[in-house]
């Protein structure tokens, strides 16, 4: 290996060490929860979907903010995705809701407000329609 | 039939393949920006088969045409068969339209991703036997080329006259340095056969294969089992359609689990993005920085362990696609979707390296046509590998998952900028040889560069930055305004790419004349005057 070829990997070496220990540390800040230390959540939500809709608690969703809680989401036909997304549109989190699996998430929210949940994955034609604005109310 | 023609009639289809992939792309763009061309089911079946068009139809037919002129040129003996490379031709051709026409004609719309058990669940079985068949067919036509390559390499004619077959083993697949040093250690061990070991057995040394002709042979490992695992896939959907369609029985499709078939589906599938793209791209680039430049490839032997290593990690790192499949063990997300995913960042980074500094150290160098494309295309790996490493992240995946960062700046900025740019490079450096003519017009060439280049890089930042307002991919917002913005700017540089694209046909069309194009296809002997 010729020597500015060496100089090249070690500059690849140092890019890959810091960006691979950065994401995985806690300043990403859902890793605190995710990865290193999962707290004991406050309360579960159990989510069906089947047929293109979901089927949400009875009584709805209502958070505080700082409180863990887990979402458990089941499919009963095919694979479909789960997707909190603030007011703006932007996402706070997704994940795929696998047929047969007990799909779930931990999540602490940070801010309140009116949450919407949409299928992140492709479920056949009319899954544009999967969206339920204000799904989640998240309050102080 | 001679090498030239048959180079020639693959890529005139590949680029007709290309026109197709281009306008489905132009009309689902008008879609995004809120014109309702088509209903969601047609739309979703156009979604469908994009991908089949553009990656089977466009991207492998242009490959395996050269793949076809070079490897016997490189290797100085002939192909096994030019008359199987001529129906493998025309079997990818009916392969790549039925899928086509499975979309067009019966709206199968389960995405190139087939994810179990939709295809079964929403789409009636007829439609399922019409999209499977054609995928069985283009599976195929893949496991044909392949033979056709082994069997054109691993012949004895030639210069290969009196090699045994296990000293083309080693040779074809870059494996003499490794075969030496295990013979050199099972003799300082006192093995006695380690001397036929060293030679494979024909009393000289392996000679080694161009590297261009190792990362063919490298890739191909990988085509063979992406083909394998697409055509299981296949399978198993006439296995569950068939019975539907033919005897009205339906079958519990939750017999198949879908983590263990999600699993399976993308180690092979993951073959084809990171497996054949990589080390093909790689060789191509290897091939071509030394014909450019007329200088002998930099780190010639490093790049080779490159190819070997890329053809490892590729078998490593499919988790990437199921980080937010949170019932996929967290090892597995981390080990093999993360940690082994970056190790294209090293194989890419060094074989980037290799081929820009033998640009670098052959200067003043011409900065032709063929020039041009390979170091945008290089430019758009970048772009899209960098993006694609932010994806593959297990912390960052929660929020980028099925967003437009995944088409966008990924897919679209590997595909059209990275691929479109190495395989315009190939044709660029290949017409000549192939004709006796360049394309006439410089300018027509160079509008075909800089607006492909621009209107790809430009599409694919418009496409990824509606990720930041939380735009899905695979989701049409009818009643939305606010990605308008991005989809519309998407669609501007959308018309430079078909602009750019045209300037290229205009060009080949101007070149050679339309006859004579056409004449490619019309059997010889009905040519003559």
């Amino acid at each position: 290996m010729e020597k500015a070829e060496k100089r090249w990997l070690v500059i690849l070496v140092a890019v890959a060490v810091v960006f691979n220990a950065t994401t995985l540390s806690p300043l990403v800040p859902w890793q605190n929860w995710l990865f290193w230390s999962p707290p004991t959540p406050v309360e579960e939500f159990h989510i069906r979907m089947k047929n293109y809709t979901f089927q949400l608690p009875p009584d709805g969703i209502t958070v505080q903010v700082g409180e863990p809680v887990r979402f458990i989401v089941t499919s009963e036909d095919v694979t479909y995705g789960f997707g909190v997304f603030r007011e703006d549109g932007s996402i706070v989190f997704q994940m795929q809701v696998l047929p047969g699996y007990r799909n779930s998430i931990l999540w602490v929210f940070d801010e309140p407000g009116d949450y919407t949940i949409r299928s992140t994955e492709y479920s056949g034609p009319y899954h544009p329609h999967m969206v339920l604005p204000n799904a989640i109310r998240v309050v102080e | 039939m001679t090498y030239e023609r048959l180079t020639l009639r693959y890529a005139i289809i590949s680029t007709l393949f290309l026109g197709l992939a281009g306008i489905e792309g132009l009309l689902m763009r008008v879609q995004l920006v809120n014109i309702p061309l088509f209903d969601f089911e047609h739309y979703y079946a156009m979604l469908t088969v994009h991908p089949f068009v553009g990656i089977y139809g466009w991207a492998y037919l242009g490959v395996i045409g050269a793949f076809y002129y070079l490897v016997p040129k490189l290797l100085n003996k002939p192909l096994y068969s030019l008359k199987l490379a001529d129906v493998n031709l025309w079997t990818f051709v009916a392969g790549v339209l039925i899928v086509w026409s499975s979309g067009l004609l019966t709206k199968f719309g389960s995405l190139y991703t087939l994810y179990w058990p939709l295809p079964v669940e929403r789409f009636p079985p007829n439609s399922v036997v019409f999209f499977s068949s054609g995928l069985l067919l283009i599976e195929l036509s893949v496991l044909l080329f392949i033979f056709n390559i082994f069997a054109t390499v691993f012949s004895r004619k030639g210069e290969s006259s009196g090699k045994t077959f296990k000293s083309l083993l080693l040779s074809a697949f870059g494996l003499e340095g490794l075969s030496q040093r295990f013979s050199m250690a099972l003799s300082k061990l006192g093995v006695k056969s380690s001397k036929r070991m060293l030679n494979g057995g024909s009393g000289s040394n392996p000679q080694p294969m161009p590297v261009f002709v190792v990362a063919v042979m490298r890739g191909s490992v990988d085509a063979v089992l992406n083909a394998l695992v697409l055509a299981g896939a296949g399978g198993l959907l006439l296995a569950f359609s068939l019975p539907a369609l033919l005897a009205g029985v339906m079958l519990n499709p939750l017999i198949v689990d879908p983590l263990v078939y999600k699993n399976v589906f993308w180690w092979g599938l993951d073959m084809i993005a990171d497996g054949d793209v990589l080390i093909w791209v790689a060789g191509a680039l290897y091939l071509l920085a030394p014909l450019l430049t007329n200088r002998k490839l930099y780190a010639e032997d490093v790049v080779r362990k490159v190819i070997l290593a890329d053809l490892l990690i590729s078998m490593g790192v499919w988790s990437h696609h199921l980080m937010s499949d949170l019932p996929q063990p967290s090892f597995m997300r981390l080990i093999s979707g993360q940690f082994i995913t970056w190790g294209e960042f090293f194989t890419m980074g060094l074989t980037f390296f290799a081929v820009l500094m033998t640009v670098w150290l052959a200067r003043p160098v011409k900065l032709t046509m063929p020039l041009k494309f390979m170091l945008g295309g290089i430019f758009g790996f970048m772009l899209g590998g960098g993006s694609g490493l932010l994806q593959a992240n297990y912390a960052l995946n929660l929020v980028m998952h099925n967003t437009q960062w995944v088409p966008g700046f990924h897919i679209h900025q590997m595909v059209l900028v990275g691929l479109g740019g190495v395989i315009f490079a190939v044709i660029y450096a290949l017409l000549p040889m192939l004709t006796g003519t360049e394309l006439k017009s410089q300018k027509l060439s160079n509008l075909h560069f800089w607006l492909w280049m621009i209107g790809g890089v430009g599409m694919a930042f418009s496409m990824g930055l509606a990720w930041t307002p939380g735009m899905l991919r695979r989701t049409l917002y009818p009643d939305t305004t606010i990605y308008l913005p991005y989809m519309s700017s998407a669609m501007f540089f959308g018309i430079l790419l078909a602009i750019g694209f045209l300037a290229f046909i205009i060009n080949l069309v101007h070149t050679y004349g339309l006859r004579t194009l056409v004449g490619l296809f019309i059997p010889q002997r009905k040519t003559k005057p």
